[in-house]
């Protein structure tokens, strides 16, 4: 995207802003976002996939009624129909003192440079290279890699802007890299699949092509040959990837929305212990190269940085302006959730699985068993026996149950094998008394 | 009403001739087809919330795809701006899968006669708002009124018009337009210290009044009531592999996520899926006959026509236990030298189709459900799910159970919390030993999702008993 274009779209909304009917309150986010993504199978090009994407969203307040519409299309007529679209909604809302425009806190515009926008001239001829050589070297790796269903390069350059009717007005841009490689294993009767990626905001700090594909074929062959266990109680470490999934259960458990609603099993525990001592998490918005970062929120609020659970005792909930309102309190800037750091006091474990006597290693989860009402947890997994500190082989048709809040309070170490590549990061999490449930 | 037609073709003055133009520039030489996706679509959401209609929204969605296919490569470009100029620059882009330049000439055919399987209508327009409004106001005071435990109600309402126009260069020219709505409504029930949820909703490719001026609305508060209700007095489930009973309707989903992915035709052209070169072969107990049909009326489903103009069809999966059948579009038809099967969906203009299931379901077998029941010494009767995984590699898939009993000696007896089964593909139906004769389609919930790409789809089944699969709970 250019900066020409960049300019044309504040130019758009700050030209709306001068038109609009002042009965109302309005609210308008807007993002634009260019890129393309190319997919190499077997050595050649699968698809070349171009993207252009608008998205603009009104939001209209009077009289405490709240409504909403969106449009892709920048069209004065599009745009003018949208917002008479979102005044004819709120006519038909009922009123909720709650609603309304935040009052305080948020962007004016002071351009920030926050490292998330590394725009470059790609030329697809030059990814196209990259995502087969990526191909290949899985195919390098290791014989058993028998089949692929391809390497792929993303990038996108991204803007958004944001503008209300009470002199918020921000906008920033940034721009995404991914290239991920997913590949088939096969001996004997067993066949497997797994993939691995990366993900970035500056190309410049992809990971290499031989890396990704390395670990796209070590993880699918390790899988072969996967065995059913019985049932049992025991230590699980889950995965980086799988400690994430798990702190974004305890995330939306926290979120405004649901502790307003009633429906979380958080409900009323600020400054309770939820995790053990030696537990930290914390917001940061502004991390540089962050995959979350962002200046402000959904409502152009200030995202800021700040303790979510400290010593293991939670210290906040994560408001936007109308839970605040809900729930008595101040937005935190979380109309979104930008960067989560899970973090200990203790040493990350450097060798995590090498703790482990007797239990699993758990790399995969399925099915939507996290019950945010009640933290009753039960899902399908895949992972791997451990004995002595040691992978004795995989394991499937295995499932996970507990209690989040157990699961939460059992935490025993953390490892320092720390996935950077989602907003929320963590490195491996041991966890004990895990049912385990199996089928021999 | 607003369709492509009037709103788009005419509007920007794109005429027969131009359209051809552009696809002739996406057709350049050794493209083997190249096509072009008009897309319109209007939503609309209401909800209900802390007693009071909180918020609505609206979304206008508009754009165009050009696709270009050469052997099994794809160039892919859109727009959401309709002016020739841009139609002309994605066709450009489209075609640069090939490095040939050259153009096609391309002349384009007329609409068939299709049958529609429902109305072109648009449920948006069709329904004021203030009926939607008051119509969920009704049924949360019903619900309040009718449990004294009610601590939260949450009512939503929703519908799309979709209004697309597929044209490609083997002379396909097809409108559609294409209705759906869907409600939704769920409760949360607080007893002692204890808080459950139960939740029901259904829809259709039908208007609002279907819903709005019959009993469903309250059919499904009574259902989401009972549900949650049945959730308060539930215990800890025992972990390991026992016999399942699954009731009819939505727990379909297992046929869904055990079966149907893997018989998409991409994953078999790819040999990626756990069921690629079973053709012919025994998958399923002789009992088990499973269908994918996109032309029932009316049904979230359903599609007079798929996303590539391709009338939808009844097609048998899986015949008395041998897998006969599998989903094709029009990309993987051609590679794997068969026919389209009316399976090739997109989300919308913006992605690319791909083989996508419509309704799935299982046809009925000889047995009276109650004597399913009577058959387990000692089991699991699991009635409603909240979604489902699979892995279509290995065959692994998990469903999560958000009703379910334990049978003792025959008899249903104390609901159980937090279950999900897990099982193997191509394994899991050969255990299936008793179909009833009750076969129930689900109430239009159900939304499937594959590469990111989202679509209504069906499911249903009859009752069913599995011998054996593994249960996870936290109980040993």
């Amino acid at each position: 995207m250019s900066l020409i274009q960049s300019k044309k779209h504040k130019d758009i909304l700050l030209n709306i802003s001068k038109s609009l009917n002042k009965k109302y309150d309005h609210e308008f986010n807007l993002s634009v976002s260019d890129g393309f993504t190319v997919t190499c199978r077997s050595g050649n090009v699968e698809s070349i996939e171009h993207h252009q994407d608008t998205f603009m969203s009104v939001t209209v307040y009077s009289d405490y009624r709240k409504g909403s519409a969106s449009t892709n299309s920048l069209s004065e007529e599009s745009i003018s129909s949208v917002i008479q679209k979102a005044e004819n909604i709120s006519k038909n809302t009922q009123p909720d003192k709650c609603q309304g425009l935040p009052r305080e806190n948020y962007t004016k515009d002071e351009s920030k440079d926050l490292e998330i926008y590394y725009p470059m001239d790609l030329k697809i001829e030059d990814v196209i290279d990259l995502a087969n050589e990526c191909e290949s070297e899985a195919f390098k790796t290791d014989k058993r890699i028998s089949n692929s269903e391809g390497s792929s390069f993303s990038y996108s350059t991204n803007q958004h802007i944001l503008l209300n009717t009470k002199g918020a007005f921000g906008s920033f841009n940034s721009t995404d890299y991914n290239l991920s490689c997913i590949v088939l294993a096969k001996e004997k009767k067993s066949m497997e699949r797994d993939y691995w990626y990366s993900s970035v905001r500056d190309f410049k700090k992809l990971e290499s092509v031989k890396k990704i594909g390395n670990m796209a074929a070590k993880r699918t062959v390790s899988r072969l040959g996967a065995k059913n266990i019985s049932t049992r109680v025991c230590p699980v470490i889950f995965s980086p990837e799988m400690s994430v999934s798990l702190i974004s259960n305890f995330l939306s458990a926290i979120n405004g929305e649901v502790i307003y609603k009633k429906s979380s099993f958080l409900l009323d525990k600020i400054n309770e212990q939820i995790f053990p001592e030696f537990i930290n998490i914390k917001e940061e918005p502004h991390l540089s190269n962050g995959s979350g970062t962002r200046p402000y929120d959904s409502e152009g609020v200030l995202t800021f940085k700040k303790d979510i659970i400290k010593n293991g005792l939670l210290k906040t909930y994560l408001l936007d302006t109308y839970s605040a309102r809900k729930l008595k309190s101040k937005s935190t800037g979380n109309g979104v959730l930008t960067n989560i750091i899970i973090d200990s006091s203790d040493k990350l474990e450097s060798n995590i699985i090498s703790t482990l006597d007797d239990g699993i290693y758990i790399t995969e989860m399925m099915g939507s068993g996290a019950n945010i009402l009640t933290g009753d947890y039960s899902r399908g997994a895949f992972g791997y026996l451990i004995k002595n500190g040691e992978i004795q082989y995989p394991v499937t048709g295995i499932t996970v149950a507990s209690n989040l809040v157990q699961m939460f309070k059992n935490i025993v170490s953390l490892g320092d094998d720390v996935d950077m590549r989602n907003r929320i990061t963590s490195g491996s999490m041991m966890i004990n008394d895990v049912t385990i449930g199996g089928s021999s | 009403m607003i369709n492509i037609q009037n709103l788009i073709l005419d509007n920007y003055d794109l005429s027969d001739s131009k359209i051809e133009r552009v696809l002739s520039i996406a057709c350049a030489k050794n493209i083997d087809f190249a096509d072009i996706y008009f897309q319109y679509k209007n939503a609309e959401s209401w909800t209900l919330e802390d007693g009071i209609v909180k918020n609505g929204s609206s979304s206008i969605d508009s754009g165009v795809g050009i696709r270009s296919v050469c052997d099994d490569k794809t160039g892919f470009a859109y727009s959401n701006d309709f002016n020739y100029k841009n139609l002309v620059s994605a066709a450009n882009m489209s075609k640069c899968i090939v490095k040939h330049g050259g153009e096609k000439k391309i002349k384009i055919g007329e609409p068939q006669k299709i049958q529609k399987l429902y109305d072109s209508i648009s449920p948006l327009e069709l329904e004021k708002d203030d009926i939607k409004v008051k119509f969920l106001k009704d049924i949360e005071l019903y619900i309040r009124n009718k449990d004294s435990r009610v601590d939260q109600v949450i009512i939503n309402i929703s519908a799309s018009y979709d209004s697309i126009l597929v044209i490609n260069t083997d002379g396909i020219k097809e409108f559609d337009e294409r209705p759906l709505v869907r409600f939704n409504v769920m409760v949360i029930l607080k007893e002692k210290n204890r808080r459950e949820k139960g939740s029901a909703g259904g829809g259709g490719r039908y208007p609002y009044k279907n819903i709005i001026n019959t009993n469903l609305g309250y059919e499904f508060a009574d259902e989401a009531l009972r549900q949650a209700d049945v959730n308060l007095n539930a215990v800890e489930c025992k972990a390991g592999s026992m016999t399942v009973v699954l009731g009819p309707g939505w727990p379909g989903v297992l046929l869904h996520e055990a079966i149907g992915h893997g018989l998409e035709g991409d994953f078999n052209r790819k040999k990626t899926s756990a069921f690629a070169d079973l053709m012919g072969t025994k998958v399923a107990s002789e009992q088990c006959t499973i269908i994918d049909d996109g032309t029932i009326s009316q049904r979230r489903g359903s599609l007079s026509i798929d996303d590539e103009g391709c009338p939808t069809q009844y097609n048998t999966l899986i015949r008395k236990g041998i897998l006969e059948g599998y989903m094709q579009d029009k990309l993987n038809a051609k590679l794997m030298k068969t026919k389209p099967t009316g399976n090739g969906r997109r989300e919308s203009y913006a992605c690319l189709p791909m083989p996508r299931m419509t309704n799935t379901f299982m046809l009925p077998g000889k047995f009276e459900p109650s004597e399913i029941i009577k058959s387990v010494k000692n089991g699991i009767y699991a009635v409603n799910f909240s979604g489902g995984q699979v892995d279509i590699t290995n065959g692994q898939f998990v469903f999560t159970a958000s009703e379910a009993y334990k049978i003792l000696n025959g008899k249903v007896e104390s609901p159980i919390k937090g279950m999900t089964l897990i099982g193997n593909g191509p394994e899991v139906l050969k255990k299936v030993s008793m179909v009833g004769n009750d076969l129930k389609l689900d109430d239009g919930v159900g939304t499937c999702g594959k590469d990111g790409q989202s679509v209504p789809v069906g499911v249903g089944q009859p009752t069913l008993k599995i011998d054996e699969i593994t249960v996870g709970g936290t109980q040993v």
